[in-house]
């Protein structure tokens, strides 16, 4: 039951961050979609892939967005 | 269990399309590039699914294993130890492009495709 | 010494990156990176010809199936890997050369980019690995990012973007391509994959066989500037520095040869594969020719002529035969050599001049004869004129597509050789021999010695296969018929 939900909430953060209107929100969604793919990671029985997509995809690649985010602008069409 | 791997596929084939959708038709280079690391995350997601073996173990041999039910009953980790490398390689090219937007971003003063990229065809004729 | 071979990769890698880390050092680091692209072309040649197995992991057969399996990556070493890695290894010693020459400061990041690109083709080329080769796919399009950015002329960051933008969705999808072939073998290694197509163990029918098929075939239509990706390919040679877009072409062509043969190994049994090989090189020799006959700026004209010589080398592989894949890969070496003979030329005129637009120069006969007589030579070479190498490699061309029954396709390839020549004259008469427009200042201006002294080595190596083709065709020939 555990990755039914995961996966509805990974498709469903993805969406999300591509519809939001501030940036900072879709970079911080893209962290949602991350980390709930490193769970489903671990369900699939890849604990070592697990780790470390919980450290790129829901710490790195949002830090790097909000990062580029900062240093340009916030609202995005 | 083979709902679980069929959930799997069609949440990586979700996210590739989500990703090829963004990538090709929205404006906005930043959120351009979320979808391609989408793109990334479902390919790494489809390999993953592949090494995936219903009621399986995880891959590690412990102590007291016995290794003929070891070997029957573990997932295949070639897969994993691909989309490891897959991940990182995502993750510095994501670093790349961005760093490329913050300097255009000075330039332009913003975000938008249309200006950024597609106008250079244009400002090259207007020179000649 | 079949320990050299891994160190072929090893040696550029390690040495981008100390240099990018000890860039401090001006004078040391100029003089290792020298000594270093010296031993580049020097190491393929000393080692012996054979197999390394990474971690030391030899095949093992299982004896219930009898099966070969390979679980290392596995590096495999010919006279095929030998020649290309020899000829990529003297062209960025030459590239390194000119750069060093070029500035008194140098660029540490750029001498890293530039090693990291060498490293990564020389490891496409010798890997008999997918996955490793599509690591190695997407380290090189980073370098090339990198070079195309580095360089002064304007509006290059755009450009590395797009290409980046496009480059991060086509790797993806050639990703998938390999874990459907890694969902239906359960293998990476390009042995065991193409012994489990040919034994009947995949269904080579299948519609996953076939995707996988289409979605590597985008990844290498991406990689090789082909169409729809000439365009972009063309413009990053444009906006990179002269000696870079020399490089860049030899690592485009490099890395295309080698992902055409992996999939030849495992596609070879499909029709369609050659069919669509032999489409969109043709499509590639036209539009390069074409669009190159429209261009202004001579930079990006020699871009899509690249692009179109491109064309030539599918054409060989994707008819199939012997012959003509000996042809395509001899074309690809001359086309290596060629072109970045034309980019070195071509940037020393830059040099020179300051000016890129065709139609603002002229007379530069009188000021550069010996840049000038070098690339008319060279673009005769392109052409396909005798006694040069690409005569050679083009007659082996049409000779196979005749001996294949296609006499359209020879007659199409005679035809764009044709217009190459008339593209390459008609540039080289409006640069150097028609008069010379009165606001052109060329007094004083001097073509920086180390441009001529590699324009002359590559005019050498031209001339060299073009009268002795046998030195690499019959080497080539055995390859292939060892992979057939």
């Amino acid at each position: 039951m555990l990755e039914f939900i995961l996966c509805i909430i990974t498709v469903l953060s993805a969406i999300l961050a591509l519809i939001q209107k501030d940036l900072l929100k879709a970079a911080i969604l893209t962290g949602f979609s991350g980390g709930a793919l490193a769970v489903l990671f671990q369900i699939l029985l890849a604990p070592d892939v697990a780790l470390t997509q919980a450290i790129v995809g829901a710490a790195i690649v949002p830090v790097f967005i909000a990062l580029a985010v900062k240093k340009t602008q916030r609202e995005g069409s | 269990m083979a709902q679980t791997q069929l959930a799997i596929l069609l949440t990586s084939v979700a996210l590739i399309v989500i990703g090829l959708y963004s990538a090709i038709f929205i404006d906005n280079i930043i959120k351009k590039i979320i979808g391609i690391s989408f793109i990334e995350e479902g390919a790494n997601l489809f390999i993953v699914a592949i090494g995936y073996k219903a009621g399986g173990v995880v891959p590690i041999l412990m102590p007291g294993m016995d290794t003929s039910w070891f070997a029957t009953n573990a997932a295949y980790p070639l897969p994993f130890g691909l989309v490891l490398t897959s991940i990182v390689i995502g993750a510095s090219t994501l670093a790349v492009m961005l760093a490329l937007v913050m300097v255009l971003y000075r330039r332009y003063g913003t975000l938008s495709t249309k200006v950024m990229l597609s106008d250079t065809a244009k400002q090259e004729e207007y020179n000649e | 010494m079949n320990e050299l071979i891994p160190l072929m990769v090893i040696v550029p890698l390690m040495a981008a990156l100390l240099i990018s880390a000890f860039s401090r050092f001006n004078t040391a680091t100029k003089v290792f990176a020298f000594v270093v692209a010296i031993c580049l072309p020097i190491i393929p040649i000393a080692s012996n010809y054979g197999l390394h197995y990474f971690g030391g992991y030899a095949p093992m057969l299982d004896n219930v199936t009898s099966v070969m399996y390979h679980p290392a990556i596995t590096y495999s070493f010919t006279f095929l890997q030998q020649i290309f890695i020899a000829m990529i290894g003297l062209l960025t010693f030459l590239v390194v050369f000119v750069y060093l020459t070029k500035y008194r400061k140098v660029s540490g990041p750029y001498l890293f980019l530039l090693f990291l690109g060498t490293a990564a083709v020389t490891a496409m080329l010798l890997t008999d690995d997918i996955f490793h080769m599509f690591v190695f796919f997407e380290i090189l399009a980073l370098a090339q990012v990198g070079i195309v950015a580095a360089s002064s002329i304007d509006y290059s960051y755009e450009m590395a973007l797009k290409y980046m933008v496009l480059g991060s969705i086509g790797s993806p999808i050639m990703l998938l391509g390999i874990g459907f072939l890694l969902a239906l073998t359960g293998s990476v290694n390009v042995t065991d994959i193409a012994a489990a197509v040919h034994n009947g163990l995949v269904d080579a029918t299948s519609p996953v066989f076939l995707m996988s098929l289409g979605l590597i075939f985008f990844g290498w239509l991406y990689a090789s500037g082909l169409p729809p990706f000439h365009t972009i390919k063309s413009g990053i040679y444009s906006k990179a520095e002269p000696h870079g877009a020399a490089l860049l072409q030899s690592f485009t062509v490099i890395s295309m040869i080698s992902i055409v043969l992996i999939m030849f190994r495992i596609y070879a049994t499909l029709p369609i594969f050659e069919v669509l090989i032999v489409f969109f090189s043709i499509l590639a020799m036209i539009l390069g020719v074409s669009l190159a006959l429209t261009q202004t700026d001579f930079r990006r004209m020699i871009g899509f002529l690249a692009v179109g010589e491109l064309g030539f080398i599918g054409l060989g592989i994707g008819l199939g035969t012997n012959f003509s894949i000996t042809a395509g890969l001899f074309q690809a070496l001359n086309e290596i050599i060629i072109t970045a003979l034309l980019f070195i030329g071509f940037g020393a005129i830059v040099e020179a001049t300051n000016e890129v637009d065709t139609r603002k120069l002229g007379g530069l006969l009188a000021y550069h004869p010996k840049v000038s007589i070098m690339l008319l030579i060279a673009g005769l070479a392109m052409a396909g004129v005798p006694p040069l190498s690409g005569f050679q490699s083009k007659l082996m061309l049409v000779q196979a597509s005749l001996s294949c029954g296609f006499p359209e396709i020879s007659i199409l390839a005679i035809m764009v050789s044709i217009a190459t020549f008339v593209v390459f004259v008609k540039t080289f008469y409006t640069m150097f021999l028609k008069p010379k427009p009165n606001d052109l200042d060329l007094e004083g201006k001097e073509v920086p010695r180390a441009m001529i002294f590699t324009m002359a080595i590559l005019l050498i190596i031209v001339v060299l296969f073009g009268v002795y083709p046998d030195l690499v065709t019959s080497g080539i020939s055995n390859f292939v018929g060892g992979i057939l």
